[in-house]
């Protein structure tokens, strides 16, 4: 072996070894393999369930809404639902997850989902949601039978979703909800009474529409 | 007797040099067992190779001073006890303090076993398996201390090497040598041990973090990630014929090993995914590297320099130094990266969990599952199966549920990589810092 050899040998088997093993993880994404990025909100994002009924409005309505809200605060949808998540038992002020800017952000992030469900047509017809609502509510037997006697074309005249969510979401003290996100039952008992009420009061705003 | 004195001398050197590293694999073990954080259980590594490093020299100026056999004998009977006290410790404490103990016998012990080696095989023959028995010891360390753990326990690692070492004693008091006051001949050699140090350094970022990257990051076994780390000693051996095979002089020889370790260490940083196949080549390279400069800059900063046992505790010192060093630079590096991946982590989980195809309910329950699992890391990777293993689930979700479960893992495992980057790129910065050390400079010459 030549002088030559014994001086370039070792170092050309290195430099093609090393260029060889680093050149092939980066050809199969070696550097790119990290975690997964949040999308932008503020993209027009599809959003399905897995549930029917009730149960799907409300998450279709809940993760649109999460998304409008991260979008007005500049944040990403997963940071501000970790956000609203851990801030379980804080206290309400001016800073923090459940600072007045966040809770009016989501507020508005629901009514607008509301408006985008509309718009698209997925938002179900008042008579489609009138059965499941009175299996779950605690009404006496008699009128809960005349209820289900009236027929779709006068429940979904009288009843309009959009008008009964948006009222309900006005209504929704959602700094209590978030305070709830642990406990079912108080969160489930929360967003009926809402309901409730956001019902009554667009039956009451469609007489009054209807009286001269 | 007389034909083990040899062995068991070289199998206590290499004792001394495993025990540099060989708790890495047990330390989330030793963690959990002893209640520890983790800043305390990286003092289970750092306080012996802290140790080790500076009581390398005082010990060789010591040894002139004594009876070798007596002074060896003492130093390996230190090891053993200390050892024994390792693998009873109940606090982490005093798991520090027998560590300090184990390291000042090992000092003791490698500086008395290169003289006994020497009288026993001639200088040349003993200098070089006194080398190779260290350089042995350092890259099977881990491997042997994954594999112990997941077999018997953590304190098994300790257990195992009080037999070793209680039958070197006699081995050591049958080398009959009488001291030897050679006179301070020579200084320490400065280059050979400053790159020594920072290979020890950068050797330290291939070995620590990818183990703990394979068990904490990948959530693979111990004895997994023993087997994996394996291609180090592997590689390492097979760069003794290579050497042979190309024949570089020694300069280009450490050059060469100092660039291999650098580029194994950038392919550990950017693994194409969390597939241990990914991390054969990396190890080779590192492999390869350890075993072309260590043994090389060990002997260089020794040859011809009196008296010898001074010189070797230079080497040592510049050795666990720089895994000190080492230590010192990446520990905090990684354990910041791997606290500031939590927040990408999370929200991958989230995202995942948000659009996974389950009914609200279910999401729910994985969501305060996780929620629960998240709040108690404690700073670790987490281990999010505990999140779906009391899950109550709807069985014709349960193969979306696997899936969902498969899919945050790999993020886990994406954010785990990522905070490891970082490091092992230092690593290969502080072996590109060792390649710089070999530069020749000129002293200008005055007219």
């Amino acid at each position: 072996m030549s002088g030559l050899q014994r001086w370039i040998g070792l170092p050309v088997a290195a430099v093609v070894l090393v260029v060889g093993v680093v050149g092939v993880q980066l050809v199969n994404g070696g550097g790119t393999y990290e975690p997964l990025k949040p999308a932008d909100p503020c993209v027009e994002r599809t959003v399905t369930s897995r549930a029917a009924g009730i149960d799907a409005l409300t998450e279709r309505l809940v993760l649109l809404g999460v998304n409008n809200a991260a979008c007005t605060l500049g944040v990403s949808r997963e940071a501000l639902t970790l956000e609203l998540a851990q801030s379980g038992g804080q206290s309400s002020g001016q800073s923090g997850a459940r600072s007045d800017a966040r809770i009016d952000a989501l507020r508005q992030g629901l009514l607008t989902a509301v408006d985008q469900m509309k718009a698209d047509g997925s938002l179900p017809r008042a008579s489609d949601l009138v059965d499941e609502a009175l299996d779950s509510a605690d009404l006496n037997g008699l009128l809960e039978r005349a209820i289900r006697a009236l027929p779709d074309s006068l429940i979904d005249s009288a009843l309009k979703t959009d008008d009964v969510l948006q009222r309900a979401i006005d209504d929704l003290d959602l700094r209590e909800l978030l305070g709830n996100v642990d406990d079912q039952d108080d969160l489930q008992q929360q967003v009926e009474v809402a309901v409730t009420q956001a019902v009554k009061d667009s039956l009451a705003a469609r007489l009054r529409d209807l009286l001269p | 007797m007389r034909r083990a004195v040899s062995p068991l001398l070289l199998v206590t050197v290499a004792l001394v040099l495993a025990d540099s590293a060989v708790v890495t694999l047990a330390l989330p073990d030793i963690l959990l067992h002893l209640d520890a954080s983790v800043g305390q259980v990286a003092w289970v590594l750092i306080a012996y190779n802290l140790v080790l490093g500076l009581g390398a020299v005082p010990a060789a100026m010591l040894f002139a001073r004594t009876q070798p056999r007596v002074f060896t004998a003492t130093g390996i009977a230190l090891f053993a006890g200390a050892s024994a006290w390792c693998a009873v410790a109940d606090s982490i404490e005093i798991l520090i303090l027998a560590r300090c103990l184990q390291a000042i016998g090992g000092a003791l012990a490698l500086i008395g076993c290169l003289e006994q080696l020497v009288a026993e095989r001639g200088e040349r023959r003993g200098v070089a398996s006194w080398v190779a028995a260290g350089v042995l010891g350092t890259a099977l360390g881990p491997v042997a201390g994954g594999l112990l753990t997941q077999a018997i326990s953590w304190q098994a690692i300790f257990v195992v090497q009080v037999p070793f070492a209680v039958l070197a004693v006699p081995a050591a008091l049958a080398v009959r040598t009488e001291p030897q006051r050679v006179p301070d001949r020579h200084r320490p050699a400065l280059r050979a041990n400053v790159t020594l140090a920072l290979m020890s350094a950068a050797l330290t970022a291939a070995l620590f973090l990818l183990v703990l990257l394979l068990v904490q990051g990948w959530g693979r076994s111990p004895a997994t990630a023993a087997i994996t780390v394996s291609v180090v000693p592997v590689a390492a051996l097979a760069a003794r014929p290579l050497a042979r095979l190309l024949r570089p002089p020694p300069g280009v020889e450490i050059a060469v090993g100092c660039f291999l370790v650098a580029g194994g260490l950038v392919g550990l940083a950017i693994p194409p995914s969390s597939h241990l196949a990914w991390t054969i080549a990396p190890q080779a390279l590192v492999g390869l590297g350890l075993g072309l400069t260590v043994d090389q800059l060990t002997s260089q900063a020794m040859r011809m320099r009196l008296p010898r046992a001074r010189h070797a505790g230079w080497t040592i010192g510049a050795r666990h130094l720089g895994v000190v060093v080492g230590l010192a630079i990446l520990t905090p590096v990684f354990t910041a990266d791997l606290r500031d991946a939590q927040q990408p982590a999370e929200q991958a989980i989230t995202a995942l969990v948000l659009d996974s195809p389950l009914t609200p309910e279910s999401k729910i329950a994985v969501a305060q599952g996780l929620g629960d699992v998240l709040a108690d890391q404690r700073g670790e990777v987490p281990d999010l199966h505990r999140a779906f293993a009391t899950l109550d689930v709807d069985p014709g979700e349960a193969a979306a549920v696997a899936r969902l479960e498969r899919d945050l893992n790999e993020q886990v495992e994406r954010a785990a990589t990522l905070a490891f980057r970082d490091s092992f790129l230092i690593g290969a910065g502080l072996a590109f810092l060792a390649l710089l050390t070999l530069i020749p400079i000129r002293r200008r010459r005055t007219p």
